[in-house]
């Protein structure tokens, strides 16, 4: 029965201590969370941790969802957080600093320059943080800019101007290896 | 290249399975099951901000009970039902933005800083309405002496406020600690409008408003130190693990 529920009966049931509920939802949304944080350029070691961590903090505050209202907006709220405070910690750590900010020079470029359209993070590489995650909860996870609003702690204003910017750098993009793979295909 | 071809190629990316590395759900599963137990869902925005708005009232009060309501005495029927019901209306409306910041996935209309300066903005034009004494004297001393007693009953608002939010889990605390602060900027406030007697515009409008903004970079900077603190004790306790 539990499998045919909707997110927010679940995390209902959840909330009244039923562990058949919180392991289903723990099932059918991990691997959006996970594909979340594999998107903001996380490496898979941090994106598995970062999944665990949001797990807990979740289950530490699960008072704070209100049943009836959407839960995809409130977890995604929680996950971000989770994120932040992590590279925050990786940054304080003198000896990972060199290694992220290696990572944010190195990882974008060879995402962009590489022309693979085959992987999210690779895609999405190009974008600003902000606009990576608008894109990903919107278009990937196929939230409203209502709840991708609410996720965000911004207005629906900000949330469209971000995707609106995210998109022009895509289809620049796009049309970019799109021409290169002409080109080359035109050549050989 | 139009937006429904980039729509469908990054569909066409993220699908397919999603296989996790195993053990991972199972760990999580687990590490939950040991410590599940009912809960109790937060109370309604609004059953919270009022919580919030009566505590406001309840420290501006008890304020004034304590230092004299000189200035309520002072003022006309008009001064006192604008000032006080502005200042209702605008403790309901931070109070639900404070409620907001202390639940993940809530609905944020206008961001903390706006808030800050709208609230602010209209107080001013507010107060410039109905004080239109233009003199000025002992501008500084008597101007500090009021912006620090409203400092002072901001304080315990802002504590009592946390104290019942307190289950509440603030995704951005500095944003939480911001409008935390701009409530208790108005608490101080209604407690100087209730007890100073200086209407002299110039006062009212620097010294009794200061106190929002004051108040606000207060709540924002001491979120900020406590959050960092939380951070460097989360990390020594890494380390000494």
């Amino acid at each position: 029965m539990l499998e045919d529920s909707n997110l927010e009966n679940l995390m209902a049931h959840y909330q009244q201590g039923d562990f058949d509920a919180a392991a289903a939802l723990i099932d059918r949304l991990s691997p959006q969370l996970h594909r979340f944080f594999l998107a903001q350029l996380a490496s898979r070691a941090d994106a598995d941790d970062l999944l665990q961590e949001t797990w807990l903090r979740i289950h530490k505050v699960r008072h704070t969802y209100r049943p009836g209202e959407p839960l995809l907006p409130w977890l995604y709220a929680i996950a971000r957080r989770v994120r932040v405070d992590h590279y925050r910690k990786s940054i304080r750590t003198v000896a990972r600093q060199q290694a992220m900010e290696d990572m944010s020079k190195i990882a974008a470029p060879v995402a962009a320059e590489s022309g693979r359209l085959d992987d999210l993070a690779a895609l999405l590489a190009p974008l600003s943080e902000g606009e990576r995650e608008v894109i990903e909860m919107l278009k990937v996870e196929g939230m409203s800019l209502e709840e991708v609003a609410r996720a965000t702690s911004s207005t629906v204003g900000s949330v469209k101007q971000k995707a609106h910017r995210g998109y022009k750098k895509l289809r620049e993009r796009m049309s970019a290896t799109a021409f290169r793979k002409r080109h080359s295909g035109g050549l050989s | 290249m139009k937006d429904e071809e980039i729509d469908d190629v990054l569909k066409e990316t993220a699908r397919g399975p999603y296989v996790l590395k195993a053990g991972t759900l199972q760990r999580v599963s687990e590490s939950i099951k040991t410590s599940l137990r009912p809960v109790r869902p937060l109370p309604p925005t609004w059953i919270l901000a009022g919580g919030l708005v009566l505590v406001c009232a309840a420290v501006a009060l008890a304020g004034a009970a304590r230092a004299g309501f000189y200035g309520i005495d002072k003022m006309a029927l008009l001064e006192r039902a604008l000032i006080f019901s502005t200042l209702i209306a605008f403790a309901w409306v931070v109070g639900i933005g404070f409620v907001h910041e202390m639940v993940p996935g809530s609905r944020r209309h206008v961001a903390p800083g706006a808030l800050l300066a709208i609230v602010s903005g209209l107080l001013v034009g507010v107060f410039a309405l109905l004080f239109r004494d233009y003199q000025t004297s002992d501008f500084f001393s008597a101007g500090i002496a009021c912006l620090l007693t409203g400092l002072l009953f901001a304080v315990p608002t802002a504590l009592l406020s946390w104290l019942l939010l307190r289950r509440g889990f603030a995704v951005n605390p500095v944003s939480a600690g911001l409008v935390a602060g701009t409530l208790a900027g108005l608490a101080g406030l209604a407690m100087l409008e209730l007890h100073c007697q200086n209407f002299q515009a110039a006062h009212v409008l620097v010294w009794h408003i200061a106190v929002i903004p004051v108040s606000a970079a207060a709540g924002a900077f001491v979120a900020w130190a406590l959050r960092l603190r939380a951070s460097s004790g989360n990390r020594e306790r890494a380390t000494h693990k």
